[in-house]
């Protein structure tokens, strides 16, 4: 039990495997799926500086590698602060999974998915961790499309399109093997980032590829659908810092940069382009994820600039934003009834659930990046590095933005205008916001507005986790 | 004569695989991905050890057990029909199959040469061929079984041309989970579809 391995995929994985079977005790399952990932997003932490810890005396040291099949999987000290991360978020997620009715293998998979994914940095060689991506994916199949309905186009999309990046990913490795020492290295680079670069753009959903992004929120739960869509981004955007790490000629091909800066620059553009006209909250939480892949591939094109730095500032903040989008919306669905948010299914919610609603337009403001709100301190950062840059780019994110803005008046305006009287579409019972939700929200909105305020409080636990990249950071 | 003799394997897997791209009949499709599976094994027999050769076909086998009694449960299996004159579809599904398979054969010398010159010419064709055929299913339909057909062959393609490229018992174990872990979603969607079709 003394190797880093065994205790945070191992363990995990073999309990997660456990609360299958205990499905039918769903509150048990709940408390174990949000105890354990919270312990664990302790322990990586108390475990930062090295595997040593000493407790009344007595040390207990950890072992940091496991031969698997032959290979090693090895987290290291160093590593444990990405561990941390995603532990935390699993935690987030399953701590408040009883209020919404989410499918009742949420708290086992989701503890399943967490596994996998911080196995995914960790296993060498890395490239094989694309074949884990694609059994991350297959296993949220039953999470995003849950019994009841017939399966859409959004998840098999979703499933093709991962499919699709895992040969990408696998031969990628392959070919670029001796790259640095190949006469014809030049041909080889070039291939080598075209398969890396659409294994990526496929895998994250980026512009012009990410239409299952918007299907997939739609036609899944929101709740479920934010957690795994905040893992994959955090998940993958360490995946490619580890490529970065590790292959010296992507790292510095000059190219790479543009492309990132343009990659960045569309998907926030589209983002707040389609949103404006769209009528349907959980599609907008597609396009809002979409515009966050744009800022987080900006941090990366940005990293002689502290980009990374940035980066890493922002992932709880990004992480805790995009829970309190989770949450409003999860709970507008519960409340009113609809499965589907549109708007005029949301038309004077403001009087009926002023909280929730207030919640909701917060999430939004903060997700765009107003200030007062967490992630507005770093998304200025992120501006200001655009502005000085480039100006095409500059004028295209801020189109980008004020779709978003306008969406948000538009949802602002529905919200406030008297519903229409339609008997049919209205639910026969719908809820009333009680007072634990109202703390709740309360909670919320002090979680998304006080790192806004002071941004050291969610950005300094993570200012270590660039030390595992040591190419990035030197 | 020997080397069209020593190529039946192969054809025969090409065919399997066109088969569940134009066909529609659930028995027909099962069929055809239990030949396309057997039939892989003398081909990775060529380039991998017998107990190594085994695993592939094995999965294979196992997962259309899997996705078959699924079927079975759901309303069971009509009878196949072959007699049953083609669709305009599927005339269509076979034709662009053939032509994609054609184009294959004419750029084959020169991806070989340019991309993979390690890779017997023979064994480049069937894996290329399995993933085009595969990635042609998942682009031409939407219903859960012929999905997970088309993903199953896009990767059994590519599982074949990694083999002859690298091999290693974790990512084969990698997978072998990925392969049995698609039979059960797709038999989770089958099982869904026909619970809402009820509904």
């Amino acid at each position: 039990m003394s190797n880093t391995v065994i205790i945070w995929i191992g363990l995990p994985a073999a309990v997660s495997l456990l609360l299958i079977l205990l499905q039918r005790w769903q509150k048990i399952t709940a408390i174990i799926a949000t105890l354990l990932p919270l312990i664990l997003a302790g322990l990586a932490g108390l475990f930062l500086n090295d595997l040593v810890l000493t407790v009344a005396g007595r040390q207990f040291i950890l072992e940091d590698s496991l031969v698997v099949f032959g290979r090693i999987v090895q987290i290291n000290a160093s590593q444990l602060g990405i561990v941390s991360l995603l532990y935390f978020i699993c935690f987030a997620w399953n701590a408040l999974s009883r209020l919404f009715d989410e499918s009742r293998w949420f708290n086992s998979l989701s503890l399943f998915i967490t596994a996998l994914w911080v196995s995914v940095q960790f296993v060498t060689p890395f490239i094989y961790s694309a074949v884990i991506i694609e059994l991350i994916a297959l296993t949220s199949v039953p999470l995003l499309s849950p019994r009841g309905t017939p399966a859409k186009k959004g998840i098999i999309r979703f499933l093709s399109m991962q499919t699709l990046a895992l040969p990408l990913i696998l031969v990628s490795g392959w070919m670029v093997t001796g790259i640095e020492t190949s006469p014809s290295a030049q041909a080889l680079v070039l291939r080598g980032t075209i398969l890396v670069l659409l294994g990526f753009v496929l895998w994250v959903g980026i512009f012009p590829l990410h239409s299952w992004l918007p299907m997939l929120t739609e036609e899944s739960p929101p709740w479920t659908v934010s957690f795994l869509l905040v893992m994959m981004q955090v998940g993958f955007a360490l995946f490619f810092l580890k490529f970065l790490n590790q292959y010296g000629w992507l790292r510095t091909l000059p190219e790479l940069d543009t492309f990132l800066r343009w990659i960045g620059t569309f998907c926030i553009l589209w983002a707040g382009l389609i949103a404006a006209f769209q009528t349907d909250l959980n599609r907008l939480l597609g396009y809002f994820f979409l515009a966050e892949t744009g800022y987080i591939a900006f941090s990366m094109a940005y990293r002689g600039t502290n980009g990374l730095e940035v980066m890493t500032m922002s992932f709880v903040t990004r992480v805790l934003a995009h829970w309190a989008l989770g949450f409003s919306l999860s709970s507008l669905q519960r409340l009113t009834g609809f499965q589907s948010l549109s708007f005029d299914s949301l038309r004077g919610i403001i009087r009926r659930y002023p909280f929730t609603s207030i919640l909701l337009i917060c999430s939004l403001l903060n997700v765009i990046g107003m200030p007062l709100f967490s992630l507005y301190p770093t998304k200025h950062i992120i501006w200001n590095l655009i502005s000085t840059d480039n100006q095409a780019i500059t004028i295209l994110v801020a189109a980008g933005i004020f779709g978003m803005l306008t969406i948000l008046l538009r949802l602002f305006s529905a919200i406030i205008h008297p519903e229409i009287k339609n008997e049919e579409s209205t639910p026969e019972e719908p809820g009333t916001e009680t007072i634990g939700l109202k703390i709740m929200v309360i909670l919320i909105l002090l979680v998304i507005v006080l790192p806004g305020i002071f941004p050291d409080i969610l950005s300094r636990p993570l200012s270590e986790l660039l030390v595992s990249f040591e190419n990035l950071t030197h | 004569m020997s080397e069209l003799l020593r190529n039946v394997p192969l054809y025969l897997v090409l065919l399997a695989a066109l088969v569940n791209l134009v066909r529609r009949q659930w028995i027909v499709n099962l069929a055809a991905l239990t030949v396309q599976f057997l039939f892989l094994f003398p081909i990775v027999r060529l380039i991998l050890p017998l107990e190594l050769a085994l695993i592939q076909p094995f999965t294979g086998l196992m997962v259309t057990l899997i996705l078959y009694l699924t079927l079975m449960n759901v309303g069971g299996i009509e009878p196949g029909n072959l007699k049953r004159r083609p669709s305009s579809g599927e005339i269509f599904r076979g034709l662009s199959g053939l032509l994609l398979l054609a184009m294959l054969y004419t750029f084959l010398p020169s991806l070989q040469r340019e991309v993979f010159p390690l890779v017997p010419g023979d064994h480049l064709y069937l894996s290329i061929g399995l993933i085009l055929l595969g990635l042609m299913q998942l682009g031409t339909i939407r219903e859960p079984f012929y999905l997970s057909i088309g993903i199953l062959t896009f990767l059994s393609g590519f599982q074949l041309l990694y083999y002859a490229l690298d091999y290693s018992f974790l990512l084969e174990a990698l997978l072998v989970a990925v392969n049995l872990l698609l039979a059960i979603v797709g038999a989770y969607f089958i099982v869904k579809n026909a619970e809402s079709n009820e509904a």
